[in-house]
């Protein structure tokens, strides 16, 4: 790490620049070099920030870019003061994607807005999906992803909602909307209301419980073989043939010290192994 | 009559318009006799006013469609003519929901929080 005032130090010396340089060339690697730009070294320390570098940036790292990220900035602010009632928040990710997070009342208000809007245009429903995360009160987080074709732009909308408390179907918005509901009602079992044809979709026509819940197990409980005997597929509770294995994949040293409080929780809810 | 105007949209599904002077100001009359039932300072209304008067002042001062249509520069008329109409049914819908109102409910503390 670099450390600015050792750099100031170096230069005010008498004789300093040769040895500033030589300084800078034992101790940078070459992305940190890249980040350096003529008025650090002159002396007035400047944050470090990559919008301002000059040098050649790595190809390998995809930069937020400020062209993508101020329009997003500026249209989320724009829908929040549009829409107080319904939402909560209205960020841009650093990977530089509108996200807006609503309260559950407003999903039809605020899809209507995107699409119908002039600004907006968000005419394509891209997905609905569904995240489960058991330790929260509302433990489903349903997620719209809407496309714009008219300004080349995506947007996010996310809810919550629990096991027992329905959400409003937007299907009279989207048609798109139908099956991606039906999925998220049969992996998940997040009820939807006003919803024209509200049944399962990918699992089997008896199936019993709603599989992509992280309380449900990875392998199910029932599992299928044909019986000759009875000459039809039999349907028995599951039986592996060696115990299931959870490995670990973690290292002794920290990895990501920024998320030290995440791994914390992530142990005290069970995230991590039972041994 | 088509013969002056063009033959088609190029865009399954939308036929063209051939008066579409006549469809986008009764659309934008509508849309603002409905605007101005809703609160003066909801931005909503603020914005949408300022949008449709100026595509209706476009509209109102151009005859000729392909040079109103690259003033407007938002597609075709035929498509201009689809989004005034969903403008519309929006700011119908807004009357009844009222979305300028206050929050009406925060999520729980930890709610958007990630990494958990």
């Amino acid at each position: 790490m670099i450390n600015l005032k050792h750099i100031l130090k170096l230069r005010s010396l008498p004789g300093a620049t040769s040895c500033t340089s030589a300084f800078l060339k034992e101790t940078l690697t070459a992305p940190a070099c890249s980040r350096i730009n003529a008025s650090m070294i002159s002396g007035f320390p400047t944050p470090m920030r990559r919008e301002l570098c000059t040098e050649k940036k790595m190809p390998t790292v995809r930069y937020s870019d400020p062209a993508i990220r101020e329009p997003l900035k500026a249209f989320g602010k724009y829908a929040g003061e549009c829409l107080p009632k319904y939402i909560q928040s209205a960020d841009v990710t650093i990977f530089d994607e509108l996200e807006i997070l609503i309260h559950p009342e407003g999903v039809l208000p605020v899809l209507s807005f995107l699409k119908d809007h002039h600004a907006g245009q968000f005419v394509n429903l891209s997905d609905i999906c569904c995240v489960d995360v058991p330790s929260r009160q509302f433990r489903f987080e349903v997620v719209y992803n809407l496309l714009s074709l008219r300004y080349n732009c995506r947007a996010r909308v996310k809810t919550y909602t629990d096991e027992l408390t329905p959400l409003e179907s937007c299907c009279s918005v989207f048609q798109a909307a139908n099956w991606y509901e039906r999925e998220v009602w049969d992996m998940f079992g997040v009820y939807f209301t006003n919803h024209p044809d509200l049944r399962r979709i990918l699992t089997d026509y008896g199936f019993q419980g709603h599989p992509f819940r992280k309380d449900f197990p990875l392998v199910g409980y029932n599992e299928y073989r044909y019986d000759d005997e009875q000459k039809r597929v039999v349907i028995e509770p599951v039986e592996l043939a060696q115990d299931f294995r959870k490995f670990e994949y973690s290292t002794p040293w920290e990895v990501f010290p920024n998320y030290r409080d995440a791994d914390k929780n992530m142990r005290k809810e069970g995230g991590g192994d039972e041994k | 009559s088509k013969a002056a105007g063009k033959l088609t949209t190029g865009l399954t599904g939308l036929a063209v318009n051939s008066t579409p002077h006549i469809s986008l100001t009764a659309l934008y009359d509508r849309t603002l006799k409905l605007l101005a039932r809703m609160p003066a300072d909801a931005k909503y209304r603020q914005s949408t006013e300022a949008i449709v008067k100026e595509r209706l002042a476009a509209v109102n001062s151009e005859p000729d469609i392909s040079r109103l249509e690259k003033r407007i520069n938002c597609g075709q008329i035929e498509e201009v003519v689809q989004q005034a109409e969903r403008e519309l049914q929006l700011a119908r819908n807004f009357l009844a929901w009222k979305p300028w109102e206050p929050l009406i409910g925060q999520a729980p503390p930890n709610q958007w929080k990630w990494p958990l």
